[in-house]
């Protein structure tokens, strides 16, 4: 080894970069299992940190037993069917539709920042209040939302606008900015019309940005979420982990969480994917 | 080496010298706020000097507090009866009761809008927070008017106390909410909203109390047991001062309040629908009553209903409940919550 | 007179700074006009001018005998940067200015477009030729290509629309010397082949010598003045190898004298 290996220069070995980027995960485990363990061998009925058992049998339970809230499946019914009365399988789909519901609600935000960096009326209308709504703490408007919009899903989506749709507004606005004037003007030459420019040719130049900006906020659409279903609600994840925290349900928590984690790797994996798909042309700079 | 010897001597004696520290946890609730006064005007400090330790005194909101006894960072917390099982009992934390400080006598209730009744309510919008005291009153409502059968039809909405009065009144197509004071005051001002069913019609069945981990009462250096007399000491000596009649106890009620920043009047108000007991010998007397049994009955039976005594509890019977006549409720080799009726005794005999 | 510019005055900035002062000028149908002049001295503001993105403080601009007030198809443009849609292909960035001003965001839905669409790829094509790209090269994006054919493609996409002027912003100035001789001799061609007349922004003597019909220098009497006329000088014959040094040697004389 010529080059010390905590240098700029040094270059570690596929071998060791596996393992080096693995060791965390490892060592978060162990830690967790050491303490779980110390704290059942103090406490057999410890809550708090469930072993990887308990945890198994939750998670079991979660996805093979109907919700408390859902008609029991009949004895006989098949895997499938039992699937899709689980506690896990009701959650996930509560939570998803919201959740596209309101990545679906950021495309006219998409839309309205584009014409913001374009129209230089439409700039001066919004951007004053979207720059002032943007630091807005959404969270602290709840009670006037529920008062707005009632405690149904409007309240819960318009919660994930208020809180992520002024950043998307404004990335995109910005996004539009950095476009350089001369393909504004050469599409203008080219006989383009004011939405031929808008659509056909800024729209589709900064989409890929605009998706990695999505992307992004992504976990703040979740984190709003959360807070929304933990507040009030019928269903969907947060919702469960909120009713399991009051007698520590850690063994179905635990679980849980890593599953949001991995639903949302999903999710913006597939972004990614799509954005790269759609836009062989766009190099992340 | 002479000079070591004696800082090593030094250290032991500070040891020595060192006070046995306790900490109580509290929440705000008008059964409970007592505790912010007891530790303020120096009762309780009076109370912890005589029995030479120290006891310190710490306010939580509920969740917290009871995340903060399993964990075992406080040694003493105030609770409902309910959550004493649910939480710490059936987290393999053995619970003792040694204070009973009330019953909720009207400060849960159920309330609805425009004049509905029990049989209405399958089909509609119901806000409360789930798992706890307010769906435990529910159940016992629809038990109690013959509609048990009915409560899964009842569509209810997980609302977090702290937005549950904005989120009510400002739905309108909510038609019940059930909650606890002081958010039922608000909401019962509300105009074409009338109460259903309050805890004043299942008297003892909500019970909060002053709960010690028995690891801690079982010390071998018996600081525990001098903690659990210092309390209950201090405890009995602050509700004799909130019940005496005219200005003097209305001054230590507005002491009491601020702990929570109400104000006297609404304390009042709430101490109305709270069945104090003042006294040291009727709350071990209530202890000691047969209905204690019958209402833990229907509680822990509620809690296996719900799988609020953990996912992995097979039977009601996992979680036991030691009574001060030495009954048992459950498996005898399970015994997880246990009233004890000792200090409460001790304090109506003055022999604190 | 394809374009009539009359007593122009430009500014920029708070306090204003002239810019350009006092600009008349005519140019004919089929002239190559290459404006001349050092950097700041308003020859790519008269540019702008003349496109429509800009407008003067006092005077007016014709085109036609009319004065625009934006950008549009009479006049094509080439910048030195950013001339191509970099998520369109080579072939969609040529066709991109018919089929935009022919058919709107949901004519393209209708089949006449995919017939019409067809047509101007063949013409595409014939241009892709007369470029010198290779047919390959069509389904290219804009940055796998270097900067002298992403200019090719740039000129080929402005002529796509048949403008009656191409007006062109210090075009080849990012690239290197040899390249940019070949793309000055494909300017000078196509000029000769379709006619159009061309205005060619450029602070480089030999290429202004080598392509225009017409020379115009701006330049500066004193610093806060604005740029005038300081020079107009018609080139009939494309100028031989051995006139031009001492032609740049004159020219620059002019540029640098009066801009102190």
């Amino acid at each position: 080894m010529s080059v010390g290996f905590l240098l700029i220069h040094a270059r570690p070995q596929r071998a060791w970069s596996a393992i080096l980027s693995w060791f965390l995960f490892a060592a978060g485990l162990a830690a967790y299992l050491w303490v779980a363990q110390a704290r059942h061998r103090e406490n057999p009925e410890d809550r708090v940190t469930p072993t990887l058992a308990q945890m198994a049998t939750g998670m079991y339970n979660a996805v093979m037993q109907p919700a408390e809230e859902d008609e029991a499946a009949p004895p006989a019914a098949n895997f499938y069917d039992r699937l899709s009365h689980s506690m896990l399988w009701r959650d996930t789909r509560a939570t998803s539709r919201r959740f596209l519901l309101s990545l679906a609600l950021l495309i006219p935000a998409v839309l309205l920042g584009l014409h913001m960096g374009l129209f230089p009326y439409v700039g001066v209308f919004f951007l004053r209040f979207v720059l002032f709504f943007d630091k807005i703490v959404a969270l602290s408007l709840l009670p006037i939302l529920f008062i707005a919009f009632g405690i149904d899903e409007l309240s819960k989506i318009m919660l994930i606008v208020i809180g992520v749709t002024p950043t998307i507004i404004l990335d995109s606005f910005n996004l539009t900015r950095g476009v350089p004037p001369e393909q504004i003007v050469k599409a203008f030459t080219l006989g383009a019309g004011d939405f031929d420019v808008a659509y056909r040719v800024v729209l589709k130049q900064v989409a890929p940005r605009v998706l990695n900006s999505i992307r992004l906020n992504l976990k703040a659409v979740m984190l709003f979420l959360f807070a929304g279903e933990m507040i009030a609600s019928t269903d969907g994840l947060a919702y469960r982990i909120a009713l399991l925290r009051r007698h520590m349900g850690m063994d179905v928590i635990i679980p849980y969480v890593l599953w949001v984690a991995l639903l949302l790797f999903l999710v913006d994996f597939a972004m990614r994917t799509v954005n790269r798909k759609l836009h062989p042309w766009f190099h992340e700079a | 080496m002479l000079w070591r010897f004696s800082t090593l001597l030094l250290l032991a004696a500070s040891a020595f010298a060192q006070k046995p520290s306790f900490t109580v946890g509290w929440s705000v609730y008008a059964g409970w706020t007592p505790y912010h006064y007891m530790n303020k005007s120096g009762i309780l400090r009076k109370w912890a000097d005589k029995y030479g330790i120290t006891i310190k005194v710490q306010r939580f909101d509920y969740a917290p507090s009871l995340d903060a006894f399993v964990a075992r960072n406080i040694d003493a917390c105030t609770m409902t009866n309910m959550e004493a099982l649910d939480m710490p009992a059936a987290s393999g934390v053995p619970t003792t009761a040694i204070l009973i400080g009330d019953y909720s006598n009207g400060n849960d209730a159920l309330l609805v809008r425009n004049g509905l009744q029990l049989k209405d309510l399958p089909g509609k919008k119901m806000l409360l927070v789930e798992k706890t005291v307010s769906e435990y009153l529910f159940d016992r409502a629809m038990t109690l008017g013959g509609l048990r059968e009915q409560i899964k039809r009842v569509r209810m909405i997980n609302t977090s106390d702290s937005d549950i009065a904005t989120a009510f009144i400002g739905d309108a197509n909510a038609s019940a909410v059930v909650t606890w004071k002081p958010m039922v005051s608000q909401i019962a001002k509300q105009k074409g909203v009338t109460s259903l069913f309050n805890s004043s019609q299942i008297p003892g069945e909500i019970l909060d109390l002053t709960v010690v981990r028995t690891d801690v009462l079982s010390r071998p250096d018996g600081a525990g047991q001098k903690f659990a007399k210092a309390l209950a000491g201090a405890w009995f000596e602050t509700l004799a001062q909130m019940s005496t009649p005219g200005a003097a106890g209305d001054k230590v009620l507005a002491a009491i309040a601020e702990g929570s920043q109400d104000s006297l009047a609404s304390y009042k108000e709430q101490l109305g629908t709270t069945k104090m007991f003042y006294t040291p010998k009727e709350a071990a007397g209530f202890g000691a009553s047969p209905e204690l049994k019958q209402k833990m009955a229907l509680v822990r039976q509620f809690c296996f209903d719900h799988g609020l005594l953990g996912a992995n509890t097979k039977s009601v019977d996992d979680v036991a409940i030691r009574y001060p006549d030495g009954s048992i409720q459950g498996k005898p080799d399970r015994v997880r919550l246990v009233y004890d009726l000792g200090y409460m005794q001790l304090a109506a005999q003055g022999k604190l | 007179m394809l374009i009539h510019i009359e007593d122009v005055f430009v500014a920029y900035g708070s306090p204003p700074r002239a810019v350009l002062a006092g600009i008349n000028l005519e140019i004919e149908e089929g002239e190559f006009v290459c404006v001349l002049g050092q950097t700041g001295c308003g020859k790519s503001t008269l540019l702008r001018l003349i496109l429509g993105s800009e407008h003067p403080m006092r005077g007016r601009i014709l085109v036609d005998g009319r004065e625009h007030h934006q950008p549009d198809r009479t006049r094509g443009y080439v910048p030195q940067k950013y001339s191509l849609f970099p998520d369109k292909t080579v072939l969609d960035n040529i066709t991109f200015g018919c089929e935009v001003s022919e058919f709107g965001l949901f004519a393209r839905l209708t089949p006449a477009f995919y017939r019409r669409r067809k047509q101007l790829r063949a013409e595409a094509f014939d241009y892709l030729q007369r470029i010198g790209l290779r047919s390959c090269d069509a389904k290219k994006y804009p940055d796998q290509l270097s900067g002298g054919m992403q200019q090719r493609v740039a000129i080929a996409q402005a002529l796509m629309t048949k403008p009656r002027i191409l007006l062109m912003d210090e075009a080849f100035s990012a690239l290197d010397p040899g390249t940019r001789r070949g793309m000055q001799q494909l300017v000078r061609d196509l000029w000769k082949a379709t006619g159009t007349t061309i205005l060619f922004v450029t602070h480089n003597t030999d290429e202004a010598l080598r392509l225009g019909t017409r020379v115009i220098v701006l330049a500066k009497e004193s610093v806060d003045q604005g740029s005038r006329i300081a020079m107009d000088l018609s080139v009939p014959a494309p100028c031989g190898d051995e006139e031009i040094p001492s032609l740049v040697r004159r020219l620059e004389l002019v540029s640098e004298s009066c801009a102190l």
